[in-house]
């Protein structure tokens, strides 16, 4: 029941090739003189496949071993139920500028659920900042990963990519921008370097 | 097949449990594992239901008459088409469809709010689990649509119904049973926000979409029932206060109202027990429509016919429904108090409360009318009738309010309106509707009632197009655009806001057309063939009687010609189809014209075959296609409010922004600018025509063809007032009438004859006011007083909290740097 095995193959795959294999056989054992009986049959039989998904589903939370929940928390919520709350807490903001606007508003009134909805917004915005500092572990171990399958050393891509800006910038003597070490004209105002 | 299907769903009722229990389980364990099988064995009631359906579809395309509900509502010589519709066609197979709607409804919803609102989840699952439970026990153990015969097996069907071999007869119970089926998932939000304590806004936003969709495909389902019965039942008109029409109604009522108050809660976090309530409300009155067309308890023309052992599994279940979700809300009461208290009336929160109320006002009373000839039986023994006349008396005055409502509510602003600034918002919109009115009586439209609504409806559009062009100015100003791209720019942002304007929009040409049968022209004529009828500026001529058979039916046809002024401009074609094995059900097959400004509405009541002669009732419907018109733009304006923008949509979606939807609810209040108005409609000439048969000739006879109905019984008439009946036994009715009116006897002595011959009040269309039933016209008294007392009394309580809970501001003013990257992102968001 589980080919989860085959890294590629997924358990549904194998429930549609059952179905489809399942009404191959019946529509050419029964061989119905009328199409629609056929296409009805089919349905009927890919109800029955997904029936043995969804039983598939119900079952594999309970019997794996190495069950972890997929979702980040942000607090004592998932973080998107946290951006989302935000997202809508800054439209809220907006919405309600554009009320004042329309004088559907009184600027009393506006300050203060204007007030009340920046509170908010910048609760939200604290937390998200707290979780944010989780994934930085995650970045740079999956950026270590990917470096080293394409065959590059990770330490030395770490070095030159972090060189330009570190060490002797070129700098404009006109206008003073920064530019890249072998640049032979300035990007701020064109002038030979 | 059939034990298949019969298997099928004892499993999906045992896996329904198991989720239930699984997800409670795992929901106080805090074990994600038991709630991930919990909602994985959810889905899988989905995937059940979908093989059953399936199953009994191909048994009815097979023709396998071995199952009962196959046989009684399907035969061979149903085109495919039909074949498949049949599935909801009679009682077992629509609560089988309603679980599989169900399933999929609450599938979809669980499965998008699964991250967004992990905590509700596991009860959410639970509770639509516990109600599909319900419906599949009921199937399982009393209607199994699956059910064999045990000896001879049919060789054909007995055919669907005929009245339901309708195009729009087929897709009306699937819009409204999703309608239905999708006010579960927000009274599963709402539990579960109940069990949790999770009581903030979060809920209301996870389902505020939900309920939108459930009250679109509603709006579709009442919508495409009008047409129907308008194009199907042949008696003129489009909604008849039938109880089953008014069993879709009724939560329509209070979704609407919920999508209003909603607002009210999100901006100002007031109303939160209400709207718990009226979701749950809503919910019950889903429930009980059905309880109430399948047990049979009131009579109507598509109830599905008397069944005590049902009414019982009902009752139960709606008891311990209000039990439970009341108990909850009681429980909980503490964490649902108000943080903010009305301020002024003069504000936008009083508007959405006076429409509140207005909208509840409806569903009671709406629920009241139907219930009163079962109550009224239950306790006096007496049958008695409340029809359309005692119905438009009270809602369309409702209707009108209503309607001004929704021209009132988007002007005002929230707490509290300065008087300049009424002066402001108000001028020009009251222009528009004096300058409607005006208009309209020096051109010569005087029927009051309508024009009061044409008034008004200048009114709303004068708002609406006030609130689009104010907001275009205020946008060029911020964006520096032209007043166009303002516009767009300005609609794309706030599509919930802007959607729910353009629903309003949508309300205003409904009620178009509800003013419009104010305009009613109707008669009734018997001609011969080359005879001529006239009526407004329309000339019918009448030509011929043909009689056809196809394999399914005989048709008799009556041929007309139709001059408009004067010019040719087409034919007619009414009909009566008399389908095999349902000969005494002829269906009446309405020959319309189809006009922007009005139709033609043509129905043949009955005819002699020997000398082709024809008797017609004909009917100039003015506006009437405004009407589906309105819906079209209505579901417009709500499928922009629902657009999904993935993170923006969302937010647009929560703004809390000024109407959207606002007063919809008007639809219904106001089908019934219909019947009253169209008194003033007069049989115009007839030359030609010998018939003097039905024409009323005095004012006393069309009022009293208005206070009677017809008492035929059979399934086609299901009481139609006696003014619109085109059954025989109706026109023998009015013959009789005629001589009575003829006799010198007066109102009274008319309808004290008319109780008297059928011994009971039942043949009134309103009860007389007297003794018990004095009751009935008490009651919307009664209760708009109540709740005026109770209105009075949560401001009076409201108003004395003072302002104590002036906010919790200010704390956060601190973080400087915060504040600047709100600010940023403020301005990047647009």
């Amino acid at each position: 029941m589980t080919p989860a095995t085959v890294s590629s193959f997924r358990p549904w795959h194998l429930f549609v090739l059952a179905a489809l294999a399942a009404s191959t056989v019946v529509i050419l054992v029964a061989r119905p003189s009328d199409p629609v009986v056929a296409v009805l049959l089919t349905l009927a039989i890919g109800a029955g496949g997904f029936v043995g998904l969804m039983t598939y589903r119900t079952i594999k939370p309970l019997t794996q071993r190495d069950f972890v929940e997929a979702t980040t928390m942000a607090g004592s919520r998932t973080r998107a139920a946290v951006e989302r709350e935000k997202t809508l807490v800054l439209r809220s903001l907006k919405e309600l500028e554009f009320d004042r606007a329309m004088g559907k508003v009184s600027s009393h009134d506006f300050d203060e659920m204007g007030g009340r909805l920046r509170a908010r917004a910048i609760s939200l915005m604290k937390q998200l900042d707290v979780q944010e500092v989780d994934f930085l572990p995650l970045i740079k171990r999956e950026l270590r990963g990917r470096l080293e399958a394409a065959g590059e050393d990770p330490e030395a891509a770490a070095v030159a990519s972090s060189a330009p800006r570190s060490s002797g910038d070129l700098v404009c003597e006109s206008c003073e921008t920064s530019n890249d070490r072998d640049a032979r004209f300035c990007k701020g105002c064109g002038k030979p370097l | 097949m059939a034990s298949l299907g019969y298997f099928t769903l004892l499993a999906a009722f045992v896996v329904c449990s198991y989720a239930a229990a699984l997800c409670v389980a795992g929901a106080r364990r805090r074990a994600p594992r038991l709630v991930e099988s919990g909602v994985g064995a959810f889905y899988l009631v989905m995937a059940l239901m979908l093989l059953a359906s399936a199953v009994i579809i191909h048994a009815f395309i097979t023709g396998d008459y071995s199952i009962r509900y196959v046989d009684m509502v399907s035969d061979s010589a149903q085109p495919l088409f039909y074949q498949i519709t049949a599935y909801w066609g009679g009682l077992d197979g629509s609560i089988m469809f309603w679980v599989t709607l169900l399933s999929i409804f609450g599938t979809c919803a669980v499965y998008t709010n699964r991250e967004r609102h992990r905590e509700l989840i596991p009860y959410v699952v639970a509770v639509i689990s516990v109600v599909q439970m319900f419906f599949l026990f009921v199937m399982i153990v009393h209607k199994n649509p699956f059910a064999t015969y045990l000896t001879q097996t049919p060789v054909d069907g007995r055919g669907l119904n005929p009245l339901l071999q309708n195009f729009y007869m087929a897709i009306h119970p699937p819009s409204l049973y999703i309608g239905f089926v999708g006010m579960t998932v927000p009274f599963a939000f709402a539990m579960a926000a109940l069990i949790t304590g999770h009581v903030d806004d979060s809920w209301l936003r996870a389902v505020r979409r939900w309920t939108m969709m459930a009250w679109l495909f509603l709006s579709l389902g009442l919508t495409l029932g009008m047409i129907w019965a308008y194009e199907e039942l042949g008696w003129g008109g489009y909604w008849g206060w039938d109880p089953v029409e008014n069993a879709a109604l009724l939560p329509w009522f209070t979704a609407t109202a919920f999508l209003h108050s909603v607002m009210v809660q999100e901006r100002r976090s007031m109303l939160r027990v209400w709207n718990m309530t009226l979701v749950i409300l809503t919910f019950f009155l889903t429930i009980f429509g059905t309880f109430m067309t399948r047990s049979g308890i009131v009579q109507s023309v598509h109830a599905f016919g008397q069944d005590t052992a049902l009414a019982i599994m009902f009752t139960v279940f709606m008891v311990l429904l209000l039990v439970f979700s009341f108990g909850l809300v009681i429980y909980r009461l503490p964490l649902l108090r108000a943080r903010n208290e009305l301020e002024s009336w003069v504000s936008r929160e009083a508007a959405f409360l006076v429409n509140n109320w207005v909208l509840l006002f409806s569903a009671v009373f709406v629920l009241f009318a139907t219930m009163f000839p079962t109550l009224s039986e239950a306790v006096t023994g007496a049958r008695l009738t409340v029809g359309p006349p005692f119905f438009t008396k009270w809602m369309m005055p409702i209707g009108l309010i209503l309607l001004t409502l929704t021209g009132i509510g988007p002007l005002l602003a929230w707490r509290r309106s300065s008087t300049s600034n009424l002066v402001y918002q108000f001028t020009w919109p009251v222009s528009v509707a004096v300058a409607t009115g005006a208009g309209l009586y020096a051109l010569g439209f005087r029927v009051w009632v309508s024009g009061v609504c044409f008034a008004l409806c200048g009114f709303v559009v004068g708002t609406i197009g006030q609130e689009f062009i104010r907001g275009a100015m205020v946008r060029r100003e911020a964006t520096g655009t032209d007043l166009f791209t303002a516009l767009v720019g300005l609609v794309a942002r706030s599509r919930r806001r802007y959607g729910g304007m353009i629903v309003h929009v949508g309300i205003v040409l409904m009620f178009l057309g509800f003013a419009g049968s104010g305009y009613k022209l109707d008669s009734q004529v018997l001609l011969r063939p080359g005879d001529t009828h006239e009526i407004g500026h329309y000339s019918i001529q009448y030509d011929r009687l043909s009689t056809n058979t196809d394999d399914r039916k005989q048709m008799i046809t009556a041929h007309m010609t139709v001059f408009e002024d004067g010019v040719n401009v087409g034919g007619l074609t009414p009909a009566r189809w008399y389908f095999f094995k349902h000969e005494s059900e002829p269906t009446t097959e309405v020959g319309i014209r189809h006009t922007v400004s009005e139709d033609l509405y043509v129905v043949l009541a009955g005819y002699e075959v020997g000398d082709q002669a024809g008797s017609f009732q004909v009917t100039v419907n003015p506006l009437v296609n405004w009407i589906w018109f309105g819906f079209t733009v209505l579901a417009l304006g709500t499928g922009l409010a629902l657009l999904p923008e993935s993170a923006f949509a969302y937010a647009a979606a929560t703004v809390p922004a000024g109407t959207a939807t606002a007063s919809t609810a008007l639809l219904a209040a106001a089908l019934t600018l219909s019947s009253p108005t169209s008194v003033a409609a007069q049989p115009l000439g007839l030359q030609g025509a010998q018939q003097e048969v039905n024409i009323p000739a005095s004012a006393l006879e069309i009022d009293l063809r208005r206070s009677l109905v017809c008492m035929c019984g059979s399934p086609g008439c299901g009481k139609k007032i006696l003014a619109e009946c085109t059954c025989v036994e109706a026109a023998a009715t009015r013959a009789e009438l005629k001589g009575l009116v003829a006799e010198g006897l007066t109102r009274d002595e008319v309808l004290r004859f008319y109780v008297d011959k059928h011994g009971s009040q039942e043949a009134l269309a309103m009860p007389l006011d007297e003794g018990f039933n004095r009751l009935a016209w008490l009651f919307p008294y009664l209760l708009a007083a109540a709740a005026a007392v109770a209105l009075g009394g949560a401001l009076v309580r409201w108003t004395r909290h003072g302002r104590e809970p002036q906010l919790t501001t200010g704390n956060a003013q601190a973080d400087a740097e915060f504040e600047a990257r709100l600010d940023d992102e403020l301005r990047n968001l647009d």
